[in-house]
């Protein structure tokens, strides 16, 4: 017999994999936009991000509606507690999403300067980031959320070669000044979008695994950890 | 027998005439702390329970098999004296069931008095010190020579853990002893067990979960006779290792 209860756990999953969708179709426009020059498209991500808030407050309240009615223990716990967290992340990544939005019009004459940053790269792997880590949550596959954590390296180190090259086009180019310094904060930008996705997936492994892996800087300290040293 | 007694239990059998009830239960009960043992209906967590005080024989057809070691002496050796050990591990019972035709005092004061106490003064002593352990004290000290069935359901629970503490047990064996109690004196009851785990090692049969989950540091989950897994509570309750488990908790069986 189903219960109502588990009807409920199973509507929280949904509505979460399906803010997951939003978060996600709000990034792709949102790099559509800048890297395309794309007015229209940016304002769009800038006025859809209510939907993201919406959606933000309806999964709280029904975390809380859940924790305060029905107590729950062991795995719908750790769901209940993965989906706060994960929600949270979902929601700033909207926020991220509208912030690249933003740069969209001081940006739209120098889209094939953009292109030729590491900037995209480090786009497009951070969108995988948060891409998998939502398929993660929804297969329960933690081996995939490990594979996230680990691409935060990779996001890093494209953020560094980045900057590197946009203070060097900057030194040489005083025109770049202005949209060089909107590039240092779109890397600001996509480097926490990473970190977002990356603490869903520590989320996902708290959900399947029962096993805390955050504020543990590399690989290492993490296996050590779930060994439970 | 020393307050500190953890309790060791070794393929333990136990049968209601023909039917096998409790099928080698294998299990350490930790000192001077709480262990819960939960399950469904008809799983022998009560039966385990009257097994540590050779309670069960004492029910028709009631028999056990196996080693109970308490402070390293098996309670089921032959030389044992039964009554012996139900004097020395205390029992608390479902319903408060204080003797109806005595005053509050003469209950808690029954035990000692069958243990050959006169001394009206260590009476006196003793009686005020099992009232106060219980949280009763302050509530009955002017109406000591009350018949104890006068008292409201709370205060009769606890009139009998005091009447079980008066003997100065080592262990206290609690049976649903909530389950007859309004929220309030069930609140009252179990900030009372964890004062006592201080001095007593306790063990509480519980159909309620989350009154496991509040009062205990062990939780033992019985499943058809057989222990499936006890751990420290707050792992049964957060990311049990047994998937059974997981699903009595989580209210998907049983």
């Amino acid at each position: 017999m189903e219960r109502h209860f588990e009807k409920e756990l199973e509507d929280l999953k949904q509505r979460l994999v399906d803010m997951g969708a939003l978060v996600d179709h709000q990034l792709e426009d949102a790099c559509e936009s800048l890297f395309s020059a794309k007015s229209d498209l940016a304002r769009t991500v800038i006025e859809r991000d209510g939907e993201v808030d919406t959606m933000d407050s309806a999964i709280d309240k029904q975390c809380q509606r859940i924790l305060a009615l029905a107590q729950p223990v062991a795995v719908d716990l750790r769901l209940l507690m993965a989906a706060l967290q994960i929600n949270t992340q979902l929601e700033r990544i909207g926020d991220i999403a509208v912030n690249i939005a933003e740069r969209t019009d001081a940006l739209s004459d120098f889209t094939t300067f953009l292109r030729s940053l590491p900037l995209q790269e480090m786009m497009q792997i951070a969108r995988i980031m948060v891409h998998d880590s939502l398929e993660s949550f929804m297969t329960g596959r933690s081996s995939l959320a490990e594979r996230v954590i680990s691409s935060d390296d990779v996001v890093d180190n494209l953020g560094r070669d980045t900057f590197e090259t946009i203070v060097r086009a900057m030194r040489n180019d005083n025109t770049l000044l202005e949209p060089g310094a909107h590039v240092l904060m779109l890397i600001h930008h996509v480097e926490r979008m990473a970190d977002h996705a990356t603490n869903v997936a520590e989320g996902v492994i708290f959900l399947v695994e029962a096993k805390l892996v955050k504020h543990t800087s590399n690989a290492t300290d993490r296996d050590n950890q779930r060994r439970g040293d | 027998m020393t307050m500190a007694d953890g309790i060791l239990v070794r393929q333990l059998h136990a049968w209601f005439g023909q039917v096998h009830v409790l099928h080698g239960i294998d299990l350490a009960i930790a000192p001077l702390a709480v262990t819960a043992i939960i399950g469904p209906s008809g799983c022998g967590k009560s039966t385990f329970i009257r097994c540590l005080n050779r309670m069960h024989e004492v029910v028709p057809g009631g028999r056990a098999s196996g080693q109970v070691l308490l402070n390293g002496e098996d309670l089921y050796d032959p030389t044992v004296d039964p009554v012996q050990i139900r004097r020395g591990i205390g029992m608390v019972f479902q319903k408060p069931n204080p003797f109806p035709t005595m005053s509050v005092f003469e209950n808690v004061a029954a035990g000692l008095r069958l243990g050959g106490v006169r001394n009206r003064g260590i009476l006196q002593g003793t009686v005020e010190q099992a009232l106060r352990q219980a949280a009763l004290w302050d509530e009955v000290k002017d109406q000591l020579g009350k018949s104890g069935a006068s008292l409201s359901g709370g205060q009769q629970q606890r009139l009998c853990i005091a009447r079980a503490l008066a003997v100065r047990p080592g262990v206290l064996l609690m049976d649903e002893p909530c389950s007859a109690l309004d929220p309030i004196s069930t609140l009252a009851m179990e900030e009372l067990i964890f004062q006592l785990k201080d001095r007593y090692t306790i063990v509480i049969v519980t159909h309620n979960m989350q009154q496991a989950a509040r009062v205990s540091d062990f939780t033992a989950f019985f499943y058809m006779g057989a222990l499936i897994e006890i751990d420290e509570t707050r792992k049964i309750f957060t990311s049990p290792g047994n998937k059974q488990t997981e699903d009595y908790v989580t209210g998907r069986f049983g």
